[in-house]
């Protein structure tokens, strides 16, 4: 008997002011292609983002290979077996290139598999270094599209494979390939939930899932090609840390926004107070040298304006490998500009400060950013005032300074 | 008949606050000039706590309403934490406007970062117009409703610190007026002009939360009508 790999059971989930799905039932097994094909606003996207975890739930509960994913309860775990995420929005960084995001795709599904042959297939293999905005819609496209299917293509296990509209603005011949791809990756055991409006899909779709009822599809074609054996590659570890400093260094954002506004603090610093009537032994002394580096860490996280680009957040979300952030670069950058006021003001370089600043910025920066990402499930993030409650750093940033007077460190 | 009450007991609670500020000028007893920087400003407090008094109230509806949306999805508790959010941004400026008046004469600064039961407060307020303004700007929905409930519950850890803030660090703040023991002790004339200001307080906010209350239903009967008229 076939394995249970995606189980919706009993699963309510509500968007805006109505309820998306009511009690809705599905459970996908190895081999199965799952199309969804319902109208525009029937629920194909829920279900496709409450299957990958990223939809809290009213009632129910989502397992993957039997393993709780997330339930009503608010309970949520790491899949044991990572799968493939093709979301309607692309879910790619801009600033990421081609292989950066393909390749991220495949390390979280544990393994790496030759991806040239695949750009070359869909004729990407002269973008393989250009970053993602620089593609046209298509392009993006084929890149969140391959980027969902690869890791089917990883290991000998059966996996999971969640494609949303993955041939949304995808040429005829692409379309074409893409339908044997998806009879390969069926033929080695996944279990594929695709939603799609394009009636290709309807040949190789094994049941068809209309108005809550899962139904076998009579018409579909059985697959031609034969098993191919892909070599499976050792995966590169630590996904989200090195996203995380190779954009920040590409894109030098940390440094544009939480340094300048640190820089700026430290100008108007040395604008307004005599370098000569800073004692070191009262308190405002630490309060003054660690500004620069509190105001840097105010700035927040601009990792997660990239992130909101094409919803790649909650691609990065949907895997829970951790969430790229830029606090590496706050804690160096934080610690420049301790050391810098320091200089400023004519004051002894103390190390101790110097590491405090920089754990500054870094926790300001952390907590501004939670703030950030509490708001990411609303309609309009961005406009929901959420910089109101920054204020609530200014205490814990008084007491440090007292803390550092009482220490004695300067 | 129903539709007045809300603006009877909105009306009665102004009528009471204006009256609490008439006898505070004019009929509390003027404290010792020795326990005061600036004696005459004191008669603040006679507005100040009952404000601060009335913010609690708001707050606690805040949180009961974020409660009751988030564990049980009651419509009910979600009108109630838009009615607390409210309450306690319009009573919680007036207790931060009151105490900044009174710290400038008294301590010679508006604000003092360093005192927690300041700061606590002013958290809980910036918190109030966070979700008072945050709701503007988002579609009513379950995902704005569960955001700003979050924040509510999370928020309410800071009413108890507030009220604890001046026992465990007092810093520049002056302890509790009432329940603190002999050193909050107030003579009975001062007792009365606050106990009037407390009421007036107390009746300002039933009546704000209700009509508050009535207007978040009236939004979400409209919204209804609109998308019923969508699907014709």
């Amino acid at each position: 008997m076939s394995e249970v790999l995606l189980s919706l059971n009993d699963v309510t989930v509500r968007r805006g002011s109505s309820v998306v799905l009511k009690d809705l039932h599905l459970q996908l097994e190895e081999g199965q292609i799952v199309l969804l094909s319902d109208k525009n606003g029937a629920g194909k996207s829920t279900i496709i983002e409450t299957a990958a975890g990223l939809l809290p739930l009213e009632t129910g509960e989502v397992s993957h290979h039997s393993n709780l994913l997330i339930d009503s309860n608010g309970r949520s775990k790491r899949p044991e077996r990572a799968f493939g995420l093709t979301l309607q929005s692309d879910g790619c960084i801009g600033s990421q290139r081609v292989e950066e995001h393909i390749h991220n795709a495949l390390d979280i599904s544990g393994g790496r598999i030759e991806i040239d042959p695949w750009l070359k297939r869909y004729n990407l293999a002269h973008r393989k270094h250009d970053l993602v905005a620089h593609l046209s819609g298509g392009q993006r496209r084929k890149v969140a599209m391959l980027a969902g299917i690869l890791p089917g293509f990883v290991g000998s296990q059966p996996r999971i494979l969640l494609l949303d509209e993955p041939a949304a603005g995808l040429d005829k011949a692409s379309r074409a390939m893409l339908l044997e791809d998806l009879h390969k990756l069926q033929q080695r055991g996944n279990a594929i939930l695709l939603a799609s409006h394009h009636a290709d899909f309807n040949t190789c779709a094994t049941h068809m899932f209309h108005e809550n009822k899962l139904v076998a599809n009579e018409s579909a074609e059985k697959a031609t090609t034969h098993h191919e054996d892909i070599k499976t590659l050792q995966a590169k570890g630590n996904v989200s840390f090195r996203t995380s400093f190779t954009l920040n260094q590409r894109t030098l954002s940390t440094v544009a926004n939480n340094g300048i506004a640190g820089l700026l603090t430290l100008g108007i610093l040395l604008a307004l107070v005599d370098s000569s009537a800073v004692d070191s032994s009262v308190i405002q002394a630490s309060g003054l040298f660690l500004s620069a580096a509190f105001a840097a860490g105010l700035v927040g996280d601009s990792m997660i304006s990239m992130l909101h680009e094409q919803k790649a957040l909650d691609w990065w979300k949907a895997h829970r490998q951790g969430i790229p952030n830029s606090y590496v670069h706050a804690l160096v950058i934080g610690s420049g500009l301790t050391a810098l006021t320091q200089l400023g003001f004519d004051s002894e370089l103390s190390i101790e400060l110097i590491l405090i600043g920089g754990l500054l910025t870094s926790a300001t920066m952390a907590i501004v950013r939670a703030m950030e990402l509490a708001t990411s499930r609303l309609a309009r993030p961005r406009a929901a005032f959420i910089r109101i409650l920054t204020p609530i750093l200014i205490l814990p940033f008084a007491l440090l300074v007292q803390w550092i007077t009482d220490s004695n460190l300067l | 008949m129903g539709n007045r009450l809300a603006e009877s007991i909105l009306l009665l609670g102004f009528v009471g606050i204006g009256t609490t500020l008439m006898l505070a000028l004019l009929k509390a007893p003027s404290v010792s000039i020795n326990a005061f920087e600036s004696p005459d400003a004191q008669r603040i407090f006679y507005w100040h706590v009952p404000a601060a008094w009335a913010a609690f109230i708001a707050f606690g509806i805040l949180f009961v309403g974020s409660a009751l949306w988030f564990f049980k999805r009651s419509n009910l508790g979600w009108r109630m934490h838009v009615a607390g959010a409210e309450a306690g941004l319009a009573t919680g400026l007036m207790t931060i406007w009151s105490g900044m008046v009174w710290g400038s004469a008294e301590w010679g600064v508006p604000w003092d970062w360093t005192d927690v039961r300041l700061n606590t407060f002013g958290l809980l307020t910036f918190l109030a117009l966070f979700l008072v303004l945050g709701r503007q700007s988002q579609p009513d929905g379950v995902e704005t409703r569960d955001t700003f409930s979050t924040f509510g519950l999370f928020g309410f850890v800071l009413v108890p610190v507030t009220y604890v803030a001046t026992r465990l660090w007092q810093i520049r703040h002056p302890g509790p007026v009432v329940g603190g023991g002999d050193s909050g002790s107030l003579n009975g004339e001062m007792a009365v002009i606050l106990l009037i200001g407390a009421i007036s307080f107390t009746v300002f906010i039933i009546g704000h939360v209700l009509m508050s209350m009535r207007i978040t239903s009236l939004e979400q009967r409209l919204e209804s009508l609109q998308e019923a008229l969508d699907k014709v």
